[in-house]
Formats: C-alpha cells, sequence, structure tokens
C-alpha cells in the first residue's frame, strides 16, 4: 500500500515537473528561437546551419561561420552559442537548424524534451527575458533611501536566536569589561590611599615625637590650636586620611606609653579636635565605624561622649553593645550600673568575661551598686549580678541575695548556692535545704555540693533521704561526701550497717587519702 | 659615644625611644625587621641593643641568640608587650639580657635602665 502511494506520488511529481518545465518552454518557433537565443548556450546542445545553395558564396564567406558548400546547400560546423541568431534575423537568412545532443542528431521535439529533463534535474537554469529598467539606474537608485547596514540588519534582526544570543554575549563581556574596571579603580584608590597612608605615617612620627618631649603636660594644654600648626598643619588635618592615620598613632602609642606620655597624648589628641571626629563616628549607621569610635573613646578617656554611649548599651549589634558597656564600664563617673540593668540582650559568656575584668579593675576606684543588676528583668544580667557578688566577694550583697533567692529561677538558684558555698555564707543553710527538696535535678546537685560546707542536721536528713531515693552512682558519691564532711556517725551507718556492696564501694573510695579528689 | 642598636618594628615606638636617648648623647640606629637587626649586630658592634620580640622574619629571641654568640659582653635589653607572658621573659633571661622592659612603658625609664645597664 505504501509503495503503491508512494509510487503515485513520485509519478506525480514528475509529471508536474515536466509539465511545469514544459511550459516554460514556448511552443511558437519564432519564440523558440528567441528563448534559444536568450539562453546563448545549453549544456550538451549544440546545432547546424544549413543555408540555400543560392547564396553569394561572398556573402557566406562574410558570415564568418566557417561555411562548407554542399549538395543541399551551405553548411556551417557544429556550433554551440545561439547568439547568432538575432545577426541572421537580421539580415533575413533564410536557413534550417539540425540540433545535435552531444554529438548525436535530434529533432526539435527530442531538444525539447532534453531541456526539459535538464531543467527538472536542477541542471539547467533557463535565463528569462531580460528587462530593461524603464528608468536609469542611477535615477532610481536616488529615489531609494541610502542605508549602507540595512541588508545585515535586516539579515540579523531576522534571525531571533542569534539576536538574543549575541545581545547576552554582548552583555557577558560589557558587564566583565565594567568589572575590570571597577577592579583596576578601586585597587588603584587603594594603593594611592596606602602610599598616602605611609607618607602621612612619616609626617606624624618626628612633630608628635618632639611634641612628647619638648612640651610639658602644661604648654600643651595651653597651646592654642594654631600653634599646633607648625606640627601638624590645618591643611592636613581637615583630611579625613590624615586624620585617621593621626588618630590610629596616637591611640597605638596611648597603649604601649605610660605615665605623663600618656597624658600627654590625650591632651593633644583633645587640642587637634581628633575627639570630635571619634564622636561623630559613634553616630553613624555602620556597625564598624560606631565600634572604631567606641574604641577610640574607650582609649582617649572622652567622657563627654558618655551620653551617646550609654544610647549604644543595647544596641542590636552585639560588638557595638559589648564595646559601649565597655567604654560605660571604664569612663562613667556614676557608680551605677543602671545602664547595664537595662539591657535587654542576653549576656554571651565572652561578654560576662569581658565586663568581669573590667569591674574588677575599676571597682577598686569606684563603688559600684551591683545590687542594681538584682533588679533587671533580664535573666542574664540578674545572673552576672550574682557572679559579680561571688567573684568580688561582697559579703555586704548577702542580705540583698537572700531575698531575690526566693523568686529566684533555677538557674540564678544554681548561682547563689555557688556564691553562698564560695563566700561562706552558713546563715543561709535554710535556703540550701529547701533547695535539696528542689525537683530541678541541677539544682540539687549544687545544693548537695554546697551542704558540704554549709549544711547542718536537718542537711544530713535530707541528703540520706535523697541516697534512698536516688540511684545515679556519681549523685550518690556527691550525697555521701557531703555527709561524710557533715556527721560522720551517720557516714557510718549509711555505708556500713545497709549491706549495700556499691555503698561499701563509695565508702572506700572517699575514704582513700589517694582518691579524695577524685 | 656609645653606639645602641634599636631593633623595633613599630617606627614611632623606635622613633620615640631614639629622640629620648640622643638627648642623653648617645649614638642610636634604627632597623625595623630582625634580619636587619642581625646584620647590624655585625657590622656596627654596637654597644648596647634594644629589641622587640615580636619582629617580622626572625623574633627578638633569636636576635638575643645571634648578639650573644657574636658579641657576648654587649647588653641587651629587651622591650615587649609580651612582658605578662612568663615563658617569654624567662627564656629572654635565661639567654643573659641585661633588662626587660614591658609595654606600656615610659621613655624616661627606658634611658635609666640604658644607663644602669651601660655602667
Amino acid at each position: 500500500m505504501k509503495k503503491s502511494l508512494l509510487s503515485i506520488l513520485l509519478g506525480f511529481c514528475i509529471a508536474v515537473g515536466k509539465l511545469f518545465a514544459q511550459d516554460i518552454l514556448p511552443k511558437d518557433s519564432t519564440e523558440w528561437m528567441n528563448f534559444l537565443h536568450i539562453q546563448n548556450q545549453v549544456p550538451g546542445l549544440g546545432y547546424q546551419l544549413t543555408f540555400s545553395p543560392s547564396l553569394d558564396s561572398l556573402r557566406a564567406k562574410n558570415l564568418n561561420l566557417n561555411l562548407s558548400k554542399t549538395d543541399s546547400g551551405w553548411v556551417s560546423d557544429i556550433r554551440e552559442d545561439f547568439g547568432i541568431f538575432s545577426q541572421l534575423q537580421q539580415d533575413s537568412l533564410d536557413f534550417q537548424l539540425t540540433y545535435f545532443i552531444f554529438s548525436s542528431q535530434n529533432t526539435e521535439e527530442a531538444v525539447r524534451e532534453y531541456i526539459s529533463n535538464l531543467m527538472r534535474n536542477g541542471d539547467f537554469d533557463p535565463v528569462t527575458e531580460k528587462v530593461k529598467p524603464k528608468e536609469d539606474l542611477v535615477a532610481m537608485a536616488v529615489k531609494s533611501p541610502y542605508s549602507p547596514v540595512f541588508g545585515n540588519r535586516y539579515t540579523f534582526t531576522a534571525d531571533l536566536k542569534l539576536f538574543v544570543v549575541t545581545v547576552i554575549i554582548g552583555f557577558f563581556f560589557m558587564v566583565a569589561l565594567l568589572m575590570i574596571l571597577v577592579m583596576l579603580f578601586l585597587k588603584a584608590r587603594k594603593n594611592r590611599r596606602e602610599i598616602l597612608r605611609k607618607e602621612y605615617d612619616q609626617m606624624i612620627v618626628d612633630p608628635l615625637t618632639t611634641l612628647l618631649f619638648e612640651k610639658e603636660l602644661d604648654e600643651l594644654s595651653n597651646m592654642k590650636i594654631a600653634e599646633y600648626d607648625p606640627y601638624f598643619p590645618q591643611s592636613y588635618l581637615s583630611k579625613p586620611l590624615y586624620q585617621d592615620v593621626l588618630i590610629h598613632r596616637i591611640i597605638g602609642l596611648n597603649k604601649k606609653m605610660k605615665g605623663e606620655f600618656k597624658e600627654k597624648l590625650k591632651t593633644i589628641y583633645h587640642q587637634l579636635g581628633l575627639d570630635q571626629v571619634s564622636a561623630a563616628k559613634i553616630k553613624q549607621s555602620k556597625w564598624h565605624i560606631i565600634a572604631e569610635g567606641l574604641v577610640e573613646i574607650n582609649e582617649m578617656d572622652l567622657v563627654e561622649t558618655l551620653r551617646e554611649v550609654k544610647k549604644l548599651s543595647d544596641s542590636s549589634n552585639f560588638h557595638v553593645r559589648s564595646l559601649a558597656v565597655s567604654a560605660l564600664l571604664n569612663l562613667s563617673e556614676k557608680s551605677d550600673l543602671s545602664f547595664l540593668r537595662d539591657q535587654t540582650y542576653p549576656l554571651s559568656d565572652w561578654q560576662q568575661m569581658n565586663y568581669l575584668r573590667i569591674i574588677k579593675f575599676v571597682s577598686a576606684q569606684k563603688q559600684l551598686k551591683i545590687e542594681m543588676l538584682f533588679e533587671s528583668k533580664n535573666m542574664s544580667i540578674r545572673i552576672f549580678g550574682i557572679k559579680l557578688v561571688r567573684m568580688l566577694g561582697r559579703v555586704d550583697l548577702l542580705e540583698r541575695l537572700a531575698e531575690m533567692a526566693t523568686l529566684a529561677s533555677n538557674e540564678e538558684k544554681i548561682e547563689i548556692l555557688q556564691t553562698y558555698e564560695e563566700i561562706g555564707a552558713h546563715m543561709e543553710v535554710d535556703f540550701i535545704n529547701q533547695c535539696l527538696k528542689s525537683e530541678d535535678l541541677d539544682v540539687v546537685k549544687q545544693a548537695i555540693e554546697t551542704s558540704k560546707s554549709l549544711g547542718n542536721e536537718a542537711s544530713v536528713e535530707l541528703l540520706s533521704g535523697l541516697l534512698e531515693n536516688l540511684e545515679d552512682f556519681s549523685l550518690r558519691l556527691l550525697i555521701l561526701k557531703s555527709i561524710h564532711e557533715l556527721d560522720k556517725t551517720k557516714f557510718d551507718e549509711l555505708t556500713l550497717n545497709r549491706g549495700n556492696s556499691t555503698f561499701v564501694e563509695i565508702r572506700n573510695h572517699i575514704l582513700d587519702p589517694k582518691l579524695i579528689y577524685v | 659615644m656609645k653606639k645602641i642598636l634599636i631593633i623595633e618594628d613599630d617606627l614611632l615606638i623606635s622613633s620615640l625611644v631614639q629622640f629620648r636617648l640622643k638627648k642623653d648623647g648617645y649614638e642610636t640606629y634604627l632597623v625595623k625587621d630582625g634580619n636587619e637587626g642581625i646584620k647590624a649586630i655585625d657590622t656596627l658592634s654596637p654597644d648596647l641593643i634594644i629589641t622587640d620580640v615580636m619582629m617580622p622574619f626572625r623574633s627578638g629571641i633569636e636576635i638575643i641568640h645571634h648578639a650573644k654568640k657574636s658579641l657576648p659582653q654587649t647588653p641587651i635589653i629587651v622591650l615587649s608587650s609580651l612582658g605578662e607572658e612568663e615563658q617569654v621573659v624567662l627564656e629572654a633571661f635565661n639567654l643573659g639580657v641585661a633588662d626587660f622592659v614591658p609595654k606600656p612603658f615610659n621613655p624616661n625609664e627606658l634611658a635609666i635602665r640604658v644607663k644602669r645597664a651601660l655602667s
């Protein structure tokens, strides 16, 4: 079925092609001659001309067709160019045509068939009659608008995919080029800044050294800004980079100097107006600039900025908050920790360690009101307050601690118990016993530990009860250690008379001097 | 005039020390890293060396080692912010340094220690 359909289709195509090709070929003899004349040559097609014998021999010679006289008349060679037809028609000469296809004589009908086949197979593309423009070409060109890239543009935009891909690649290269340019620009700017920084650094060393050694503190304090001009010219002082290098240098030196030199550096810092630069930094929006300003304020004791610094002590940024509190602890004249009490963010261990270091240092000079921290709504602050009581050995605050202990959370209770243990608060034994009854295992554990040094008879009873109820080995060891410290008779009774092998092992462990700290 | 070699990577600190020691009439030489320090010890043969511990290329401890080999009689003063690190201080003294000045320091105090070391 398929085969027959294919045959029909092929036959149809051939027939259509044949018809189409034959339609182009003229049927009229004059037209046919014109057709051949226009083609000038057809591959493989030749012809021979035969003129009447009556043709004058001189004229035959003038035709330049290399005619030879035969019985039938004047006969030409086999030729392939049909271009001479027009001349022959103009001369009104009678002639006969004999066709040759590849040197084989054929009829006109066979020639038509041959040309049709050539056209169908695509081996010959006939030239249609040339239409001469009615107007002059130059005149036509003038009417057409001049657009040198019109053709290209049309081809380019016509292929949408090519256009899109080209645009993307072009965009990529443009972005890459732009990025390279930006990087080069930034690199050049950074290099320029570095060079300037080194230059300023060199410029600062000598004047700073001279001022520190040649001027007394009073002289520096009384010098006016104009008098500093020979050392640090105003034209440079107004430049942010120069200010930055100078601040960096003075602060770096302040960290490494002591005594009168430290004071001189602070005076120079104030006199040159660098304190204003530091104060402006903490009003910026970028946290690292604020942090930089806070470090400068802390290092150079800029107490006049403390009001602004206090606002930053509850900043959402960890670093800003930590630095602000450090600066306040260091510089605040007021001996209270209200700014710390009002903090809403929890204190990290790192912050607590940092603040403790400062508080330890400043508490020798100032009477800090640590009890204010117990009033905080922030539990981490209250716990820090309890730790401070313990670390600083503030026995005077035990009473205040006892007041808050009743309402304290489990974490706070643990800290309070540790504090009682460290300070030796025997009067708080009731609280310890109360904690031995707690439902929180961590509180109980700490209470057992604390009762070892601060417990009483009631504690021993409570510990004995716990020993019966708790099965954890480490807790039993802890309980028996406490009981051993508080009441040796009870310890013997519990470990020897119960027939419990675990208790005997724990007893041996406790009584072994080699294992006393294990 | 006594020659003092100052080996310190902080330009401002070294300049301050130099300024102060010049006031006392010493001839001072500054170098800013460990390599230059070792070269200067060999070429200058100073009467006293002041050196930092943490420096580029060579540490102060290496410098003390070198100085004690090539100039065993030259007193050395260590000027360092590692003053609180007992190990560094002990190692420096074990190598035979004359003094250890921890940062932060007072240049006037350093000048007195220099005078004492040279006497």
